[in-house]
C-alpha cells in the first residue's frame, strides 16, 4: 500500500511541477529584460493545446518515429519514480539504482536521436548528431559525481545516498559536495538543453540541438516530447536538490502525513530556487559555440574529479 | 544430475561437427544439398553442446577428463577435459554456433555456383572443433595446437572471398598478427615448462620465481592481447572482420577473440596462481584504453562491418576491465570483489557474443540484400527489411547497454565492480579505478552515439542508393538466426539470473568465493555493501513498471486527444521542391562534431578537389574526402616494419653472401661450437 502511495505521490508531484520550471525560468528572464513575459503556467496551456491538435507525421518516418514520444516520456517517468521527491516517503521496493537511472535516461535520448534521423530531414540528423556528441562529453562528469557521493554513502541506491547526505547536516559545506554540486549543475544545463549549451528558445539552424530533433513532431507527439523533456529536467533537478540541499531531516513531526506534506513543500521551494538560479545563469551568459561546449564539459569533469579527490584525501565525513 | 554421460555426449558432439565437415566435402558436386546438410548437422551438434554444458554447469562435477593420450616423449601427451570455465565458454560458443549455422543455410545461398562452398563449410566445422579443443585443452601443447588450427582455419575463412586484393591483404595481416601472438604464447609456455617441468595447466606457481612470472605474464598479455585486439595490438581486427563473410565474422568476433580471455583466466588464475597486483592494474588500464579508443574509432567508420569490428575492441576492453579488477581483488585477498568482477567479465563476454553475433549477422543480411557495407549507400532499410531492422535495433540497444537488454546487465556489473574496487583499493589504484569508471561512462555514451549512427543511417530515413531502394527482406533461415540471438538479448536482459546462476561454480573454483548467492530472485540482484532493500535492481519489475506506465500514458493521451486526426505528409524540405536523400545527414556528417572535438586522436585530414568550370565560383565538380588516420599504424607499425625490413636486408647482405665457401664455414663453426658445448655440458 505504502508503495502504491509512493508511486502516486511521486508521479503526480513530478508531472505537476515539471512544466512549472520552464515557466519560472521564462518569467525571471522576462523580468530581467523589463518585459512582462508569458504567465508562469504557459507551458501547461501549450501542452494541453498541443494534445488537442491534429497530428502530422512525415511519410518518410517509420514506426520508430511514432514510438519515440511514448518511449521518451515513459523512460523519463521511470527515472522520476526512482528519485524520491521526499525522504519521508517509503521508497519503492523494485528499485533501480543510480546507474539504472543514468542509463534509462540515455535510452530516451537514444530513441529521440533515432527519431531525428528517421524523417530524412537535415535538421533532424544535425540535432541527433550534436545531442549524442554533447551527451558523451557530459556522461563521465555525471558518473564521477554520483559515484563520489555513492562512495561516501557506500551505496549506489539513490535513496541511500540521499539519506546519508541528509544525516550529515551542516557538514554538507565541504569542498567534495560543493564541487559535485557545481559539476551536477553543468550536467543539468547540458542534459536539459539550456543556455549556454543549447538555446531552447531558438529555431535557428546553426544553434539548434534539442529542438532540431523535434522539428517534425506535431500534436500529441510534440506534447509528449515537450512534457518528457520537462520531466527529465525536473528529475535531474530533483536528484541535485535532494542530494545536496537535504532539508528533510529538519522536518521532525509526529504526524507522518503532515511531515510528507511539508517536506514536499520544501522540495518545491528548493526546485523553485534552483530554477531561479538556472534562469540567472541563463541571463548572464550567452550560448556557447558548439565547439566550445567541450571546454564546459571539461570544466565540469574537473570539478567532479576534484570533488572525488577531496573524498580520496580526507574521506567522506559523516557529521 | 548424473543422468547423462557427459563424456560420451561430448565426443558425440565433436563427431557431429566432424560429420558435418565431411558431408560438406562428400557433396562437393551438389553444393546446395551439402550446405544445408552440414549446417543442419552443425546445429544439431551445437544444440547438444548447449545441453551438455548446461548439464555440466548445473551438476556438481568439478572436472571431467575426456581423453588422455600419453607417449614416451616426455612432454608429448594430449589431455582433453572439461572444467567449469571451459563448459561456460562451450555454452557461449554453442549458442552462437547454433544461430550462425541456421543463418548460414540462407546466407551461403548467395555463393551457390560462385565459390567453393563445400570447402568453406568443411573449414567452418574444423574451426568450431578447434575452438572447442582450445576450451577443453588440458595441457599447453594441445592448447597451442588447437590455437594454431583455429588461427589457420579462420585465416582461410577470412579470405573466402579472395577475389578482392583487399581481402587477401587483410588475410595476410591477420595471419602475421596471429602468429606473433602464437610466438609470444610459445615463449610463455616454454618458460613455464622450464621451471615446472610440466605442460599441464595446474597451479605450479610456487616453482616459478617472481621475475619469470612477470615475464610470463607479459608474454601472455601480448600473445592473448593480440588475439583479443587490445589497443595497440588491434590493427588486424578492423581488416579481418569486414573481409570475412558475415557468419564467420560473427563467430570470430563473438567467440574467437574470447579465446584470449579464456586463456588469460586459465593461465593467470590457474597456472600462475593469481599473480601480482600490478597485473590486475595493467589489465584495468589496458582495458580502459581499449574501451574508449575502440569505440572512438568505431564512431568514425562508414563501413558497417568495420564499425562493428572496432566496437568489438571496445567490448574486449570492458571485459578486461572486469578481469583486471578481479585479478587485483584476488591478489589483495578480497575474494568477494574478485568474484564480482569475474562475474562482470564473464557475463559481458557472454552478452557480447549474443549481441555482436546478432549485429554481424544483421550486417550480413544487409549486405546480402543490398550488396554494400557502406552506410553512405544505405538508408530506409527498416521499411524494406522490417524484421532484420527490428533484430538489428534490439542488438544496437543491447550493445549501447540500454536497460532491459542484456548489455546493461554486464555494464551494471562492471560499474559495480569498479565502484566497489574504489572503496577497498590502495591510494593510487583508487584514482585509476575512478578514471576507468569515467572512461567506461564515456565509452557507453560514445557507443550509444555510434549505434544511433549505425542504425539510424542504415535503416532510417530515405534510401541513399538504388540498391538500398530495391532491397528486400532476407530468407527465413537468416531471419531465424539473427532473431534468435536478439531474442536472447532481451531474455537475458530481463532475467539475468538465468545465466548468472551458471557462474556460481566457476567463481567458486577460480576465486574460491561467489557473489551469486547474494543475487536473489529470478530477475533481481542485490548488491551487498549496504544490505538495504532499496539497494537492488530488478530489470523485470522495472520493465513491468515501464510497460504499465507506457500503457497508461498511451490511454491517457488517447483520451485527451480524442476527436483529433492523424495524417501523413512530406518532411519539411526547406521550401525546395522535393526531399531527396542527399539532403539527409550522412554517416560521415553524423560523427563530425566528435571528430572535431577529438581531433587530437583522429588527426583527420581533408582533401578538396575542384574541377573549374567557366567561372571559379561555379566549379564543375567538387570532390571532398575526409580521412581519419589510424595513429597506431602510422606511428607504430609502419616505422616498425620499415625498421625490420631494413634490418633483415642488412643481415641478409652480411650473412647470406651467396658464396658456397662462406656457407661451408658456417657449418664448420656450428660443428665446432656443438662439440665444445657437448664437452662442457657433460662434465
Amino acid at each position: 500500500m505504502s508503495q502504491f502511495v509512493y508511486v502516486v505521490v511521486q508521479l503526480s508531484v513530478i508531472l505537476l511541477i515539471a512544466p512549472l520550471i520552464s515557466g519560472i525560468i521564462k518569467k525571471v528572464k522576462a523580468l530581467s529584460q523589463k518585459r512582462k513575459g508569458p504567465p508562469v503556467l504557459q507551458l501547461y496551456i501549450d501542452i494541453y493545446k498541443l494534445f488537442r491538435k491534429d497530428t502530422v507525421i512525415s511519410d518518410t518516418a517509420s514506426w520508430i518515429f511514432r514510438a519515440t514520444p511514448y518511449i521518451n516520456f515513459t523512460t523519463a517517468l521511470l527515472a522520476g519514480i526512482l528519485i524520491p521527491v521526499s525522504l519521508k516517503l517509503t521508497p519503492i521496493n523494485f528499485g533501480g539504482d543510480i546507474i539504472f537511472i543514468i542509463y534509462i535516461l540515455a535510452m530516451g535520448r537514444f530513441f529521440m536521436a533515432l527519431s531525428g534521423v528517421d524523417t530524412g530531414s537535415t535538421f533532424g540528423g544535425m540535432g541527433s548528431s550534436r545531442e549524442m556528441a554533447i551527451s558523451s562529453l557530459i556522461e563521465p562528469t555525471l558518473l564521477v559525481s554520483v559515484f563520489t557521493v555513492g562512495l561516501i554513502s557506500k551505496s549506489t541506491s539513490v535513496h541511500d545516498m540521499m539519506s546519508t547526505l541528509s544525516s550529515i547536516g551542516l557538514n554538507i559545506f565541504q569542498p567534495v559536495y560543493i564541487m559535485c554540486f557545481l559539476a551536477m549543475i553543468i550536467v543539468i544545463i547540458a542534459e536539459s538543453s539550456r543556455i549556454p549549451v543549447d538555446d531552447p528558445a531558438t529555431h535557428l539552424e546553426l544553434t539548434m540541438v534539442h529542438e532540431a530533433m523535434l522539428l517534425e513532431y506535431s500534436g500529441k507527439h510534440l506534447a509528449l516530447m515537450e512534457l518528457g523533456a520537462a520531466v527529465k529536467q525536473l528529475v535531474l533537478i530533483t536528484l541535485l536538490v535532494n542530494l545536496f540541499i537535504p532539508l528533510d531531516s529538519l522536518v521532525a513531526l509526529d504526524n507522518a502525513l503532515l511531515a510528507i506534506g511539508i517536506s514536499i513543500l520544501l522540495y518545491i521551494v528548493k526546485v523553485a530556487i534552483v530554477s531561479i538560479l538556472i534562469a540567472l545563469a541563463e541571463i548572464n551568459t550567452v550560448k556557447l559555440r558548439l565547439f566550445s561546449v567541450p571546454n564546459l564539459a571539461a570544466i565540469s569533469f574537473i570539478l567532479s574529479f576534484l570533488g572525488f579527490l577531496q573524498y580520496f584525501v580526507v574521506g567522506g565525513s559523516h557529521g | 544430475m548424473n543422468f547423462i554421460d557427459i563424456n560420451l555426449h561430448f565426443l558425440l558432439m565433436l563427431g557431429f561437427y566432424i560429420c558435418g565437415a565431411i558431408f560438406s566435402l562428400i557433396f562437393i558436386k551438389n553444393s546446395k544439398l551439402g550446405n544445408i546438410l552440414s549446417n543442419i548437422l552443425y546445429s544439431i551438434a551445437s544444440s547438444s553442446g548447449i545441453l551438455i554444458s548446461l548439464f555440466y554447469l548445473l551438476s556438481n562435477k568439478e572436472y571431467i577428463q575426456l581423453a588422455h593420450i600419453k607417449s614416451n616423449i616426455p612432454f608429448l601427451s594430449f589431455k582433453l577435459g572439461i572444467s567449469n570455465l571451459s563448459a561456460y565458454f562451450i555454452l557461449t560458443l554453442s549458442i552462437l554456433t547454433l544461430c550462425v549455422s541456421i543463418y548460414s543455410i540462407g546466407y551461403m545461398s548467395q555463393y551457390y555456383g560462385k565459390r567453393n562452398i563445400s570447402s568453406f563449410n568443411f573449414l567452418f566445422g574444423i574451426f568450431i572443433v578447434s575452438l572447442i579443443s582450445v576450451f577443453s585443452s588440458g595441457n599447453m601443447i594441445i592448447f597451442l595446437l588447437a590455437w594454431e588450427v583455429m588461427s589457420l582455419t579462420s585465416y582461410f575463412l577470412v579470405i573466402f572471398e579472395s577475389g578482392h586484393t583487399e581481402t587477401q591483404k587483410s588475410g595476410t595481416l591477420y595471419l602475421i598478427m596471429t602468429h606473433i601472438a602464437t610466438a609470444f604464447l610459445t615463449v610463455a609456455f616454454i618458460t613455464t615448462y622450464s621451471y615446472t617441468g610440466s605442460f599441464d595447466i595446474v597451479n605450479n606457481s610456487a616453482l616459478i620465481p617472481p621475475f619469470s612470472k612477470n615475464m610470463i605474464f607479459l608474454c601472455l598479455l601480448i600473445g592473448f592481447g593480440t588475439k583479443a585486439g587490445i589497443i595497440p595490438l588491434h590493427i588486424w581486427l578492423p581488416y579481418a572482420h569486414p573481409a570475412a563473410p558475415s557468419n564467420v565474422s560473427a563467430l570470430m568476433s563473438g567467440i574467437m577473440i574470447k579465446t584470449s580471455i579464456f586463456g588469460l583466466i586459465q593461465f593467470v588464475f590457474v597456472a600462475l596462481g593469481g599473480g601480482f597486483e600490478w597485473w590486475g592494474i595493467t589489465l584495468l588500464i589496458v582495458g580502459s584504453i581499449s574501451a574508449v579508443l575502440g569505440v572512438a574509432y568505431a564512431l568514425m567508420e562508414i563501413d558497417i562491418k568495420r564499425l562493428l569490428a572496432y566496437s568489438s575492441i571496445e567490448n574486449t576492453g570492458i571485459i578486461l576491465i572486469g578481469l583486471g579488477i578481479s585479478i587485483y581483488g584476488f591478489t589483495k585477498g578480497n575474494s568477494l570483489l574478485s568474484s564480482l568482477a569475474l562475474v562482470a567479465a564473464l557475463i559481458h563476454l557472454f552478452n557480447h557474443s549474443l549481441f555482436k553475433g546478432a549485429l554481424f549477422l544483421g550486417a550480413g543480411s544487409v549486405h546480402y540484400s543490398t550488396h554494400t557495407k557502406n552506410m553512405e549507400k544505405l538508408g530506409g532499410l527498416l521499411k524494406k527489411m522490417p524484421y532484420t531492422g527490428l533484430f538489428f535495433l534490439i542488438a544496437c540497444l543491447s550493445i549501447s547497454s540500454m536497460p532491459f537488454f542484456n548489455g546493461f546487465i554486464s555494464e551494471w556489473f562492471t560499474l559495480q565492480a569498479l565502484f566497489h574496487s574504489i572503496g577497498i583499493s590502495t591510494q593510487g589504484v583508487k584514482l585509476i579505478a575512478i578514471l576507468a569508471a569515467a572512461v567506461l561512462a564515456m565509452a557507453g555514451a560514445l557507443a550509444a552515439a555510434c549505434f544511433v549512427k549505425a542504425f539510424g543511417i542504415s535503416f532510417l530515413g530515405l534510401p541513399r542508393s538504388t540498391e538500398a531502394h530495391n532491397s528486400m527482406e532476407v530468407p527465413a533461415p537468416m531471419l531465424m538466426g539473427t532473431g534468435l540471438l536478439s531474442f536472447l538479448c532481451i531474455i537475458f536482459g530481463l532475467f539475468p539470473n538465468v545465466i548468472l546462476i551458471l557462474l556460481n561454480k566457476i567463481s567458486l573454483s577460480i576465486v574460491k568465493t561467489s557473489v551469486i548467492p547474494d543475487l536473489k530472485g529470478i530477475s533481481s540482484f542485490v548488491y551487498y555493501p549496504k544490505g538495504l532493500d532499496a539497494n537492488k535492481i530488478s530489470p523485470m519489475f522495472l520493465f513491468a513498471a515501464g510497460v504499465i506506465l507506457a500503457a497508461v500514458v498511451f490511454l491517457v493521451v488517447k483520451l485527451i486527444n480524442r476527436g483529433t486526426k492523424e495524417r501523413t505528409y512530406g518532411t519539411w524540405d526547406c521550401g525546395f521542391k522535393e526531399l531527396n536523400p542527399r539532403m539527409q545527414y550522412t554517416a560521415t556528417g553524423f560523427s563530425k562534431p566528435l571528430r572535431i572535438v577529438f581531433r587530437a586522436i583522429y588527426r583527420p585530414s581533408r582533401e578538396l578537389q575542384t574541377e573549374e568550370g567557366t567561372s571559379p565560383y561555379y566549379p564543375k565538380t567538387i570532390k571532398y574526402v575526409v580521412l581519419t588516420q589510424s595513429v597506431f599504424e602510422k606511428y607504430l607499425y609502419i616505422p616498425l616494419t620499415g625498421l625490420f625490413t631494413a634490418f633483415s636486408g642488412r643481415v641478409r647482405r652480411l650473412v647470406q653472401t651467396g658464396s658456397v665457401h662462406t656457407y661451408l664455414l658456417y657449418i664448420f663453426i656450428t660443428i665446432v661450437g656443438l662439440l665444445i658445448y657437448y664437452r662442457f655440458s657433460n662434465s
